[in-house]
């Protein structure tokens, strides 16, 4: 096994870690809505919040980057460059996040000024990580970048994929520049974070999977590296042509020019239309290997990725994607709901499909099945589309009472809160979000022991 | 080249994305220019010197901001660089406090806690300037901001978040500017409507 | 718009789409199985999608641009489960041959 691949198994590793953590920050972040008294006075909300999803971009950000140092290696057919720096400097990532997850959880705050932005809390969604382990991230991202390019350029080989990959991390690595002005002008401000976030999950994240996918249909399918790449082409041109300009369906309210009503919604109303193709090329895949493989649950989390793309991107962010909707649905748990369900369909899945193709690979198996991970799949997916449903059922309510009965005032917004449909969502949402759990512990133990059960049940699961 | 060839598609994503990039860049530019401060969407700073209201425009479809006559925050007019010290506080005061994960602005954040795009405009400030004891709605603000556990309305308590006397009043002062944005008219019918259970 | 047609016209385009993709699924199934029930299936289901953006267009407050847009996405629907399908069909055979 090469360096970079047990690098990978690493970075895969934490990522399952961290996925846990974002686990157990979401479900406090949904009792808080259950029980407003949850720790008062000693952890509030917004450190619970900044905790889950700060998590989950780092588990996904850490899920691409060991699939492809997991991929690089055999694509290049040598180690990869400067694979030293990137095994120091996966030990320094790791430790600053604990650094930063610990200060968000113990400081929490500072004044407001310069030093509690470098080193607490910079307090802005997603990248409220302070200025130091944001220049972290630069250097662990500019050596990843580093690692595939100073290969690419010392074999002299680069395959379609490989090219799509390294034309990506350098707006990856760009736009994580945002992470560090505090511009004064909140419109100004959310403009430039748009572009961050926007074109972070809504593009070059969506050209990442799309590599990773490449490879996990060529090693799960044995899919020629021609008809990969040609659909990976199409991809790229598909999902950026109408994500790039649909960043706009972001410009909607923040105070930009009312053009982008009209742009922002034409592109994302756009949005689903590759999604749909993506679809029809994943059905016909599974069909055309009559649902045969040599690693089941690899295959199946592939097949949730096309499905929840679709659902969680395509349905769930039609529904609000058109500003006259929109304008009412903004800011809610409407939009929680479709935020849950797209980056589990995007992303989570994509990921957790490489995971175990690299358990079986790690075990040297000619095939991976069982039962436990029937039930993580089953339980992950259940709980989440659970949540999602009930995040719908409190969006609807909160919209409707909210913001097109009660006009958006403070009192309005109680009136929301406390109204009996978005309550219950509320509850349903922590009880999906048990199940959800429940799934994600039996995900890790499915990925500790799978493989590893007595023979029988590895026999049972070839004949499958 | 044909359908069937890679090179085909690789150079329809190629010339998608730059073609894509390219409106993106131009529209950008222009927008950065519509969001300065003074610019066509944004006011200056110092219209915190100023009364604002927010009221349906015909024209447009949508309620806007309406700049009136003087109306001094705190009862004290401030110059250009004052008001900019005073939004330059109140930002960071956001940041430091992570206000963005329990809040909205412009409907962006967590949804635990109210919009407050509109915050300087609500209507609910009469009912805490009753409650603090406070003369005019910015004092009310600053109270409730420097001890928001004091003041329970419902069952979510805002929680206190250590703010100074010259942190609030900068807060205040930042809600009030943010207040005047022109945002196509997020959030519908504010203060127009009653709310109903 | 009011709060009722905000609920309205939020679930038909959620199920505009949704119609969508379940066409393109049981399109794609039948083309495998080569099932004459499930071609029909899959034109039901676009049926119901045509219907739903009838709906929209003809129910929902939006102005006549974003329906147009309505109707040609869903030509765009309609055409992408069989082009992908045939494309899909071409590439993989060329690999057989070549």
């Amino acid at each position: 096994m090469y360096r970079s691949q047990q690098l990978a198994v690493k970075y895969l590793a934490a990522a399952i870690a961290l996925f846990g953590i974002m686990t157990v920050a979401g479900l406090m972040s949904a009792y808080y809505y259950i029980n407003p008294d949850f720790l008062f006075g000693i952890l509030h909300f917004n450190i619970a919040k900044i905790l889950h999803i700060d998590t989950m971009v780092i588990w996904l950000l850490m899920g691409f980057m060991g699939a492809i140092y997991w991929f690089l290696p055999e694509e290049f057919g040598r180690e990869l460059v400067g694979i030293r720096l990137a095994e120091i400097l996966f030990y320094v990532f790791f430790g600053a996040v604990a650094v930063v997850a610990v200060v968000f959880i113990v400081v929490q705050y500072g004044n407001s000024n310069e030093t509690a932005l470098w080193f607490i809390n910079q307090g802005r969604k997603y990248v409220e990580a302070p200025r130091w382990a944001a220049i972290g991230v630069v250097v662990v991202m500019a050596v990843f970048a580093y690692n595939v390019i100073g290969t690419a350029y010392v074999t002299r080989r680069v395959t379609g994929i490989t090219a799509v990959l390294m034309i990506d991390l350098v707006p990856l690595l760009v736009l994580y520049l945002d992470a560090f002005p505090a511009i004064s002008n909140m419109s100004a401000d959310l403009f430039w974070w748009w572009w961050l976030v926007h074109l972070w999950v809504e593009a070059t994240w969506e050209v990442l999977i799309g590599c990773i996918m490449a490879w996990t249909l060529m090693q799960l399918l044995g899919t020629s590296r021609r008809i990969v790449e040609l659909w990976l082409y199409i991809e790229v041109a598909l999902v950026l042509g109408t994500g790039i300009l649909g960043l706009g369906h972001h410009y909607f309210w923040i105070g930009a020019p009312s053009y982008w009503l009209t742009i922002g919604g034409l592109f994302s109303a756009l949005e689903p239309l590759p999604l749909l193709g993506m679809v029809v090329h994943a059905v016909y895949d599974a069909g055309t290997h009559h649902m045969k493989t040599t690693n089941r649950p690899a295959f199946y989390w592939l097949l949730a990725e096309a499905f929840g793309n679709f659902l969680g991107g395509g349905v769930w962010g039609f529904m609000i994607t058109l500003p006259q909707v929109n304008l009412y649905a903004h800011g809610t748990q409407w939009t929680v709901s479709h935020g849950h369900f797209a980056f589990w369909g995007a992303y989570a899945c994509g990921v957790l499909s490489v995971i175990y193709l690299v358990v079986q690979k790690l075990r040297g198996l000619d095939h991976l099945g069982g039962t436990l991970w029937k039930w993580s799949f089953a339980a992950l997916n259940l709980g989440l589309v659970g949540m999602v449903g009930a995040l719908l059922v409190s969006g609807f309510a909160q919209a409707f009472v909210e913001r097109a009965i009660g006009g958006s005032t403070h009192d309005a917004f109680i009136a929301g809160q406390t109204n009996p449909w978005f309550v219950e969502g509320m509850v349903t949402r922590f009880i999906f979000g048990l199940l959800f759990a429940a799934g994600y512990v039996a995900l890790v133990w499915d990925l500790l022991t799978i493989g590893r059960r007595a023979p029988v049940l590895a026999a049972a699961g070839a004949a499958e | 080249m044909h359908v069937d060839d890679p090179a085909f598609w690789r150079a329809g994503a190629i010339s998608t994305v730059a073609i894509m990039s390219a409106v993106l860049i131009m529209l950008t530019i222009d927008s950065l220019a519509a969001i300065s401060p003074g610019g066509s969407n944004v006011p200056r700073y110092t219209v915190i010197n100023q009364h604002i209201d927010y009221k349906f425009d015909e024209n447009r479809g949508n309620d806007v901001p309406v700049i009136g006559g003087p109306e001094p925050l705190f009862g004290k007019a401030v110059d250009a660089a004052a008001a900019e010290a005073l939004i330059d506080k109140g930002k960071m005061v956001i940041q430091s406090r992570a206000c963005i994960d329990c809040h909205t602005f412009f409907g962006n954040g967590a949804y635990y806690a109210p919009d407050l795009t509109k915050a300087w405009l609500d209507p609910a400030w009469e009912t805490w300037q009753a409650i603090t004891g406070a003369t005019t709605r910015e004092d009310a603000m600053v109270k409730f901001l420097m001890n928001p556990e004091k003041y329970r309305v419902w069952t979510r308590t805002m929680p206190n978040l250590g703010l100074t006397q010259q942190e609030a009043e900068a807060t205040v002062a930042y809600l009030k500017w943010m207040a005047s944005v022109d945002t196509n008219g997020f959030p519908p019918n504010f203060g127009h409507m009653q709310s109903k259970q | 718009m009011s709060e009722i047609s905000l609920l309205q016209s939020a679930l038909l385009l959620g199920l505009y789409v949704a119609l969508a993709g379940s066409y393109g699924l049981v399109y794609t199934i039948a083309r495998l199985q080569d099932a004459l029930i499930l071609h029909r299936m899959a034109c039901i289901l676009y049926g119901l999608h045509g219907l739903t953006a009838i709906a929209i267009v003809a129910w929902t407050p939006l102005q006549i641009g974003w329906k147009g847009l309505i109707v040609a996405s869903s030509a765009a629907f309609l055409a992408i489960p069989p082009i992908t399908w045939r494309f899909l069909q071409r590439t993989h055979e060329n690999e057989v041959r070549g």
